[in-house]
């Protein structure tokens, strides 16, 4: 992380969104915006004396917490170990930014005079040769199966706030605490919440399996409590995950198989765990005082979006699609972009690292062999014929035609760069204006002939 | 002979007994050599193979053969190769034609008299089309020597790290204000349980 950070050759644009792509392999023009963060990165020491007088002491859920925490309008991000290692405020939560009241403590006391509430955003313009989608994934939201009762107890937990309070960077500083601040005694371990479910996602998430098993692992390790795992099959495929799962069951696990079909919060706040353990064929309850349930990996929120910005296509399971299941597991079907890490499929992070190794190879046999060879089997316009009716301009799917305005009327160009010879506007145009190079009327009537010429 | 004559080579695979088992190709080699502009028409066991590359280069060096038509396999896999072959023995490579006797013949229709006659069907189109072909030049574009990386998760930052250590510029465009990602959020990581950041 701070590698990339420091990296002369990296050029970081955080708080930022792609928001126009336009070109083609070898030479694409992307428009970022980056959106302001009221504080001037280049004086900003990331000292955090203006998030200590920030005056907003409530405070909003903490999203690098996943919401165990409280943070501030001004925050430095990732808990103070972000990179870059600058304040940001919030202009939502932020009072002055918000309703334009505020004693602003916080400039008062930034020793490096670098809070500035008149920032604007900026539209950074670049030009590459190639691109590389690694837009991850999001967390499946458990409030969606109602037979967990997710957001019903502050002890019953997603994975990711499992993580963050087993972390020495989180809120209780890496102790295993229930919301009443004690060890827990038994804690539940549900799997598949959000995968291998028609009511949710269908796909397997891979990677829930061995991080529900290093839960169970923390907990036994950080607290003796009993652990009790709902699992339907453990999917323990990686390099050494069966040997890791053979430790977690030596460490004196319950493993149920079954899936963690519901979990009730009784009146005196403890929760009860209810599945049907299929290996006895009995309904089983179990009471506990934590929950975890071991969420799915989803596709990104707004991956249609992006997808569209970027020209790929995506999978049923909503994660963005790859040239080829086997052979092109990191090419999209656009020239010169290219996939990485869990944005393509649910990934554990040496498969992450390995699909991304792969993604930047491609980049660099790209860039490095200088030049692109473009087909010449593009479409051609016969200008004097155009009459400039537009009609193409629109079907284009590869918006490769422009029009050209020429006294009163006008005549349309094809971008052959541009042109995949798909042959749409040919076929289109009214004025039999344009030629696709290689399927010309004569080849084409000629093959048809050559077709029916034997009895 | 004139230089702007036609003259079409007609090559036929057999792709061992892929298509050779099903289709009666000295018969379509017969069928072609007579067809109207055809100079030569052979079979071979594989086109694609080095003996059947050399034997099409041989027949444009030897017999001013200017247009090819193979019938053979579907383009998708050998299209590049035949065209590179004719390339190399200088003429353009768009003064080619393939049509699909495998994938489309030998493969799907069971019976052979009729995976015959639609064999030849085929190669009697390819052959009226590609004296109609005209040369075409592939044109080089120039590469941008930069990289956008869109996303600054552990996927991003390892893509973007390789690139810059090759000496290329690379943006990384993260969307959040620190990069990190996920796996900034874990505490110890399967199944070595060492640390994540
Ligand atoms: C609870 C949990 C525990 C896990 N434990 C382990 C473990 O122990 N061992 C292991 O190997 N793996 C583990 N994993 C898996 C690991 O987290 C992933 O393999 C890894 O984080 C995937 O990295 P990524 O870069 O593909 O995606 P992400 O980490 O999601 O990164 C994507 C980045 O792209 C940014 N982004 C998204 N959209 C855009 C956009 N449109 N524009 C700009 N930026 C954008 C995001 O803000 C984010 O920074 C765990 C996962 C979870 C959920
Ligand atoms: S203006 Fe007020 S609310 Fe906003 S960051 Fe400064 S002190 Fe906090
Ligand atoms: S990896 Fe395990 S927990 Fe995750 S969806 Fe697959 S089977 Fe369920
Ligand atoms: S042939 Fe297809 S890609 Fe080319 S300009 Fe016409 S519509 Fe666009």
């Amino acid at each position: 992380m701070m590698d990339a950070g420091r990296h002369p050759n990296i050029r970081l644009l955080t708080y930022s969104d792609v928001i126009d792509v336009s070109g083609y392999i070898g030479q694409f023009k992307v428009k970022v915006r980056q959106r302001p963060r009221y504080v001037d990165t280049t004086l900003c020491t990331g000292c955090g004396a203006c998030v200590e007088a920030c005056v907003y002491r409530k405070g909003v859920p903490n999203e690098f917490d996943a919401g165990l925490s409280k943070r501030r309008a001004a925050y430095i991000p990732l808990n103070g170990q972000g990179v870059p290692m600058k304040t940001v405020i919030d202009k939502d939560t932020c009072v002055w930014l918000s309703r334009g009241k505020c004693l602003k403590d916080c400039i008062k006391a930034c020793p490096a005079n670098a809070i500035d509430f008149d920032q604007k955003e900026e539209i950074v313009e670049l030009n590459v040769g190639s691109i590389v989608v690694a837009t991850g994934f999001d967390m499946f939201n458990p409030k969606r199966l109602s037979a967990y009762a997710y957001g019903k107890s502050p002890n019953i937990l997603d994975g990711l706030q499992f993580e963050r309070m087993s972390s020495a960077t989180g809120p209780t500083k890496g102790l295993i605490l229930t919301a009443e601040g004690k060890k827990p005694e038994r804690v539940a371990i549900i799997h598949c919440v959000g995968s291998r479910d028609e009511h949710a996602n269908r796909y397997c998430s891979r990677v829930c399996c061995m991080y529900a098993l290093k839960h169970a692992h923390l907990v036994r390790d950080k607290t003796g409590a009993e652990v009790f795992e709902f699992y339907m099959d453990i999917r323990a495929f990686g390099k050494d995950d069966e040997e890791f799962y053979q430790r977690v069951q030596e460490e004196g696990v319950y493993f149920v198989r079954g899936r963690g079909a519901e979990v009730v919060v009784l009146n005196d706040g403890k929760l009860q765990v209810k599945a049907e353990d299929t290996t006895l064929g009995i309904p089983v309850q179990i009471g506990v005082d934590m929950v975890v349930l071991e969420t799915a990996m989803e596709p990104q929120r707004d991956s249609d979006k992006v997808a569209s910005l970027f020209g790929i296509s995506r999978s049923a399971s909503g994660f963005f699609q790859e040239a080829h299941p086997k052979l092109r597991p990191f090419h999209t079907n656009t020239e010169g972009v290219f996939l990485a890490g869990t944005c393509q499929a649910p990934k554990d992070v040496p498969d992450t690292v390995a699909h991304a190794g792969a993604a930047a190879g491609e980049v660099l046999s790209l860039l490095g062999r200088g030049t692109v060879v473009i087909s010449p089997t593009t479409a051609l316009v016969d200008e004097a014929l155009c009459s400039g009716c537009k009609t193409c301009l629109a079907l284009c799917p590869y918006a490769a035609i422009s029009f050209i305005a020429q006294n009163g009327t006008g005549v349309v160009r094809i971008n052959e760069a541009l042109c995949k010879g798909c042959g749409t506007c040919t076929a289109a145009c009214p004025a039999g204006a344009i030629t696709a190079r290689h399927f010309t009327d004569q080849q084409i009537v000629a093959e048809l002939e050559g077709l029916f010429a034997i009895a | 002979m004139t230089d702007d004559q036609i003259r079409i080579g007609v090559y036929v695979c057999e792709c061992g007994i892929n298509i050779g088992a099903v289709i009666d190709v000295p018969e379509v080699v017969r069928f072609a050599s007579v067809l109207p502009n055809v100079t030569v028409a052979r079979q071979f066991k594989y086109m694609c193979s080095e003996s059947g590359q050399k034997m099409i280069q041989d027949d444009i060096k030897h017999l001013g053969i200017n247009r090819v038509v193979v019938a053979s396999c579907t383009p998708r896999m050998h299209e590049p190769t035949f065209q590179n072959a004719i390339a190399a023995a200088g003429l353009n490579p768009y003064y080619f034609q393939m049509t699909n006797i495998r994938e489309q013949v030998s493969w799907v229709v069971e019976d052979p008299a009729q995976a015959t006659a639609k064999a030849k069907r085929l190669v009697s189109a390819a052959v009226a089309r590609v004296a109609w072909h005209a040369p075409l030049q592939a044109r080089k574009e120039k590469v941008t020597p930069a990289a956008l990386v869109v996303g600054g998760g552990i996927a991003g930052i390892q893509a973007a790290l390789t690139i810059a250590e090759g000496g290329y510029q690379v943006y990384l465009v993260e969307r959040e204000p620190s990069i990190g990602g996920h796996m900034a959020q874990l505490d110890k990581t399967f199944p070595t349980l060492d640390c994540s950041t």
